[in-house]
C-alpha cells in the first residue's frame, strides 16, 4: 500500500513536471520590465513611468517646490535639455550632459549668467555615460565607448566620434552605462543584468574598467544587477556605488543598495541574494547571503538609486566635506511612490553611515513633476542636480 | 481597502502624467498636419496600404517617433526629410492633433483561422502588457488595433530582423521567437480589431 502511494506520487510528480516543462516551453518571455512578476500580481497596474518626449518649459518647472536644508537655496540653472542625465565638466568650463532615450549629448555653456544648450551628438544608442579627460570627451552607449578629442573648441561643429572600445554586450535592458575616470586613470562603467531577474551570462551584472585607449579590459565587481552611479571616496579612493534592486518581490523589498568595493572581484549578490539578507525565491536556492558582500546601506525599496557623488567643495558647511550625495530617480514598482529626492551619506569610522534627505519635493503627494537623476559639483562648491523628467538642471547653493 | 486606495492613486497619477509638458495647440496641429494628409489622411486615417494611420495614437508615441525620424534613429524616405524641419513645438502640436482624431479600421484580410491563431499568439507573447488588452496603446506605446495590415507586417518583420527602430529594445526582443507564419497570424488578428476609441 505504502509502496503504491509512493509510486503513484512519483508518477504524479513526473506528469506535473512534464506539464510545467511543456507550459514553460510554450510561454514566450514577457517584456523585461514585467519579467519576474508573480501570477498573483498579473492584474497589477504598476508600470515604468514613461519618459516625456519633450523637456518642460521654464515656466512649467516649479523649482520653489524643491526643499533643501536651512541656509541652502535651489534655483533653476538650465532647462530645455531633453532627458538630461549624467554630467561632466570640460577643462574650459563646458558642462557636458548625457541623455538616455533622447539619444543626445549636450554641451551647456554659461554666457554671462545665461545658459546656452547645444546638441553635440544625436541619434545615439542610450548614451547615458559621459566622462572628460585631457581635452577629450568620452561617451558610453550601450555597446561601445567613443571619444571626441578637442571638443570644447568645436562645440558648434563637433568632430566625428572616434571609437575607443566596442567589445561590449548589445543587450538593451540595463544596457545603458554610467562612465567615469577612476583615480587610476581608467574608464569605469557598468554592464547591467539584461533582465529584471535572471541568471545573467558571465559577461553581465558587473562593474568593469578599460584603459582610455581601449586596452586592458577587466571586471572590477560581480553580482551587481545594475549600477548607473558611482564615485571614489576623496580620501580612501575606494569605489562606492548605488545599485537598483529587482522588481516584483514586494512593496517594501528588496531595498536598493549603496555599496563599497574593498577588493577587486568581489561579488555583491545578484541574482542569488538581494539587499544582503533576502535569498531570491528562484535563484537563491542552495545559496546563503553570507557568500556575498553585504550592503553598506539599504537605501530603500524601489527608490531607483542613480547618481553617486562625494562632496569636495568648500561652499557647503564643513560637515558636508566628503559626504556622498545619492540621487534617487524614484519608484514605479510600488503602489505608493518613494524616492524622487537626493539623499546624503555621512561615512563614520566604526559606526553605521548616517543616511538622510538632502533635497526633495519632486514628488507632491503621489504626483511627480521631476526626477532627480545625477548630481555634479560646480567649481564654486555649489551642486547641480539633473532632472531627466523635466529636462532641467537645478543649482543648490549655500549662504552662511 | 488600503491597497485599493493605493491602486486608484496610481491610476490618478498615470492620468496626470499623460498631460503634455506644454499645452499643445490642436488648431496649430491641424494646420501643421496639412502636408501629412496626402499619405496619412486629413484626420490621420490613411488609405494607402503600407502607410500607418495616426488617428488615435497616444501623444507620446507620435512625438517620440518624430524625434527618432529627426535624429536618424528611425529612417524613411518620406518621413526622414520631413521631420528634419520640425521643431519640438511642431511635434507636440502634431502629436496632440492626431491623438484627438477618431481612428477608423483599415481594410484587412481576415482569415478566421489566422485571426484565431493570432489572438492566441498575442496572449502568449504578452502584447497586452504594454499595448493594453484592446491593443489601443498608451503613453509611448502605439495603438495597434485596426492598423494597416502591410504596415504591421513590415514593422513586426523588421523587429524580428533587428532592423526596425525600437525606443528601448522591447519589441526587438519580443519579435525574436516569432516564426514568419506566426507574424502573419498576429498581423491578421491585430488588423482585424475594430478601431473603436
Amino acid at each position: 500500500m505504502r509502496r503504491m502511494t509512493l509510486t503513484s506520487l512519483t508518477v504524479a510528480f513526473t506528469v506535473v513536471s512534464l506539464l510545467v516543462a511543456l507550459a514553460w516551453a510554450q510561454q514566450a518571455a514577457p517584456p523585461s520590465w514585467k519579467q519576474g512578476q508573480p501570477p498573483s500580481m498579473a492584474d497589477s497596474t504598476l508600470a515604468p513611468i514613461p519618459q516625456p518626449p519633450a523637456p518642460k518649459a521654464p515656466g512649467e518647472i516649479p523649482v520653489d517646490k524643491i526643499r533643501v536644508p536651512p541656509g541652502f537655496k535651489a534655483e533653476l540653472w538650465a532647462s530645455g535639455i531633453n532627458n538630461a542625465r549624467a554630467m561632466t565638466w570640460g577643462d574650459k568650463g563646458t558642462l557636458f550632459v548625457s541623455s538616455r532615450v533622447a539619444g543626445n549629448v549636450y554641451a551647456v555653456v554659461d554666457k554671462g549668467g545665461q545658459r546656452e544648450v547645444k546638441v553635440i551628438a544625436s541619434g545615439l544608442n542610450l548614451p547615458n555615460g559621459v566622462a572628460f579627460k585631457d581635452g577629450t570627451l568620452y561617451i558610453a552607449e550601450v555597446s561601445k565607448i567613443s571619444k571626441m578629442p578637442g571638443i570644447e573648441d568645436k562645440l558648434d561643429s563637433p568632430p566625428a566620434m572616434e571609437l575607443v572600445y566596442d567589445t561590449l554586450p548589445k543587450d538593451l535592458p540595463h544596457g545603458w552605462k554610467f562612465l567615469a575616470f577612476g583615480p587610476d586613470g581608467k574608464l569605469y562603467f557598468n554592464i547591467g543584468a539584461p533582465c529584471n531577474i535572471c541568471m545573467p551570462p558571465d559577461t553581465h551584472a558587473n562593474l568593469s574598467r578599460v584603459n582610455p585607449d581601449g586596452t586592458g579590459f577587466e571586471y572590477v565587481a560581480h553580482g551587481v544587477r545594475n549600477s548607473v552611479g558611482f564615485d571614489w571616496h576623496p580620501v580612501t579612493k575606494q569605489l562606492y556605488f548605488a545599485t537598483h534592486a529587482r522588481d516584483w518581490l514586494g512593496e517594501n523589498e528588496p531595498s536598493d543598495k549603496f555599496d563599497v568595493v574593498t577588493r577587486k572581484g568581489q561579488h555583491f549578490g545578484f541574482p542569488y541574494c538581494h539587499q544582503g539578507d533576502i535569498l531570491d525565491p528562484e535563484f537563491g536556492k542552495g545559496h546563503s547571503c553570507k557568500e556575498f558582500v553585504p550592503p553598506l546601506i539599504k537605501t530603500g525599496p524601489h527608490v531607483a538609486g542613480n547618481g553617486v557623488e562625494f562632496y569636495t567643495g568648500s561652499m557647503f558647511p564643513p560637515e558636508y566635506k566628503n559626504r556622498a550625495f545619492l540621487a534617487q530617480r524614484g519608484s514605479w514598482n510600488r503602489s505608493e511612490k518613494v524616492g524622487f529626492r537626493v539623499m546624503m551619506v555621512t561615512l563614520r569610522p566604526g559606526a553605521a553611515p548616517k543616511y538622510e534627505i538632502f533635497a526633495q519635493g519632486w514628488l507632491q503627494g503621489q504626483e511627480i513633476w521631476g526626477r532627480p537623476v545625477y548630481t555634479k559639483q560646480m567649481k564654486d562648491g555649489s551642486l547641480l542636480i539633473a532632472d531627466d523628467y523635466a529636462g532641467a538642471i537645478y543649482r543648490i547653493s549655500y549662504q552662511r | 481597502m488600503r491597497s485599493l486606495a493605493g491602486v486608484s492613486i496610481v491610476l490618478a497619477a498615470l492620468v496626470t502624467i499623460v498631460t503634455p509638458a506644454r499645452a499643445a495647440d490642436l488648431e496649430a496641429g491641424k494646420r501643421k498636419a496639412e502636408p501629412c494628409a496626402a499619405c496619412h489622411g486629413a484626420d490621420g486615417n490613411a488609405m494607402i496600404p503600407g502607410t500607418p494611420s495616426l488617428a488615435g495614437q497616444p501623444v507620446y508615441f507620435t512625438h517620440w517617433q518624430l524625434i527618432k525620424f529627426r535624429d536618424g534613429r528611425r529612417k524613411d524616405p518620406q518621413m526622414s526629410p520631413f521631420a528634419k524641419s520640425l521643431t519640438d513645438t511642431d511635434m507636440a502640436d502634431l502629436a496632440a492633433y492626431y491623438a484627438a482624431q477618431r481612428p477608423l479600421p483599415r481594410p484587412a484580410p481576415t482569415d478566421p483561422a489566422k485571426v484565431a491563431e493570432g489572438k492566441r499568439l498575442a496572449n502568449l507573447h504578452h502584447c497586452a502588457s504594454c499595448h493594453r488588452p484592446d491593443l489601443s496603446g498608451q503613453q509611448q506605446v502605439p495603438r495597434l488595433a485596426g492598423q494597416d495590415y502591410d504596415y504591421l507586417l513590415r514593422l513586426l518583420s523588421g523587429f524580428k530582423a533587428k532592423t526596425a527602430s525600437d525606443l528601448d529594445g522591447t519589441m526587438t526582443m519580443a519579435a525574436q521567437p516569432l516564426r514568419e507564419e506566426e507574424i502573419v497570424a498576429l498581423v491578421h488578428y491585430i488588423a482585424s480589431l475594430g478601431s473603436q476609441p
